[in-house]
């Protein structure tokens, strides 16, 4: 769940990257830091060994006004990929409010691509969560290898649940797909927030019997903001 | 998750101004344990991004909490960095946030410790409430997010 901060006039959201080992989820973060203008990103930072593969996390922040009022802060992060590193996975993966898997096209890459799903599955049943409740979209990266699997191949073995979930090609070392896969990921979130914010809304219109704590908190903003 | 409402912000803005007062500690920071800042105070660091700052120091306290687990300890309840000029003491809050508090020379360990104690189930509390609170209505009239299609992030290709 996103976290609202009323004073601040802040909504955060948490995004993961998910995928196999060198699948690109680090290239996606390097290239959008490389894009965006400097006043709506942050430092990008990077754990990562001394061969630049990820140890622990990369991370991005990305600032947005899209909610009238609120500044909107995206938080990106990816996990590194390779087997060994499930436990770090599952520490990046806590409070995580939507996921981006990064597939990698490449025919011979499909197996640890099922399985890297798979784990994401299983990290966030971990987390008493799953892919029903958290919004996520896929990215099939590495198009521009000599060997790439049919999209509808990668359909079929990773957007085979009943709700299929946007998906996009992607060559994230040259920024292509890395912009369509982060607006559409950040769009599902904002619509769920949306959703949630109108069911507040319906619940709050609701005749109340005691004191609302909700009518309370905004009178505290009027009062917060008369005080500023 | 914690609904900041101007109640919880200010109350929780309240036990850090008197958290920094009494240790004498020079910037202190509430995280939630996925690296989400939920509330601070005091003097930013130099070259310091709180942002990236929180999401360092939820990793290391997470990973850390991990490898006590793996002696056989099933309590972790903090992490202390020393520096030469700076030093980082996290302190566990509850399951889900934390306290990051950096200090310098002016004060000790032992003392910030001491009131980290205290401040952080001052700050328990405040959370608790926090996450019990329903979520308050944002007028959304005129915002983005609902219009037909938008984009959050600009495509540079499509940049002027």
């Amino acid at each position: 769940m996103s976290i609202i901060n009323y004073v601040n006039k802040e909504i955060q959201f948490k995004i993961v990257y998910y995928g196999p080992a060198l699948c690109g989820k680090t290239t996606n973060l390097t290239y959008i830091h490389s894009q965006v203008a400097e006043a709506h990103k942050g430092e990008l930072v990077s754990l990562a060994t001394a061969a630049d593969r990820t140890l622990f996390f990369d991370f991005l922040p990305l600032n947005a006004v899209v909610v009238k009022g609120f500044k909107t802060k995206f938080q990106l992060y990816t996990v590194p990929g390779q087997v060994i590193y499930n436990a770090t996975r599952q520490l990046v993966l806590r409070s995580v409010d939507g996921v981006v898997f990064v597939a990698d096209s490449q025919w011979d890459k499909m197996e640890e691509n099922i399985e890297s799903f798979k784990n994401l599955e299983e990290n966030l049943v971990r987390q008493s969560t799953s892919l029903e409740q958290i919004p996520y979209v896929l990215q099939y990266n590495k198009r521009d290898l000599s060997n790439p699997a049919p999209v509808h191949y990668l359909d079929y073995i990773l957007n085979n649940r009943s709700t299929r979930v946007p998906s996009f090609v992607g060559i994230a070392t040259s920024g292509q797909g890395v912009f369509a896969t982060l607006n559409a990921i950040s769009r599902l979130l904002l619509q769920k927030f949306a959703r949630e914010n109108e069911a507040a809304a319906k619940h709050q219109s609701q005749p109340q019997t005691s004191s609302a704590p909700a009518t309370t908190a905004l009178s505290g903003i009027a009062a917060a903001a008369a005080r500023r | 998750m914690p609904i900041l409402t101007v109640e919880a912000a200010e109350g929780l803005l309240k036990t850090l101004e008197d958290f920094l007062e009494q240790s004498e500690a020079s910037f202190a920071l509430i995280i939630d344990r996925g690296g989400a800042i939920l509330s601070q105070h005091g003097q930013i660091p130099p070259f310091t991004d709180p942002t990236v700052f929180a999401a360092l120091a939820a990793g290391s306290f997470a990973a850390t909490r991990e490898l006590a687990l793996r002696v056989g300890e099933t309590e972790f309840s903090a992490l202390y960095q020393q520096g030469r000029q700076s030093h980082i003491l996290i302190s566990s809050v509850n399951e889900d946030s934390a306290l990051v508090t950096v200090f310098g020379p002016k004060t000790t360990l032992g003392l910030v410790r001491f009131y980290s104690v205290g401040a952080a189930k001052r700050i328990a509390v405040v959370l608790e409430q926090a996450c019990q609170a329903s979520q308050i209505p944002i007028d959304l009239d005129g915002s983005k997010i609902l219009n037909g299609s938008w984009e959050t992030f600009e495509e540079p290709a499509s940049r002027d």
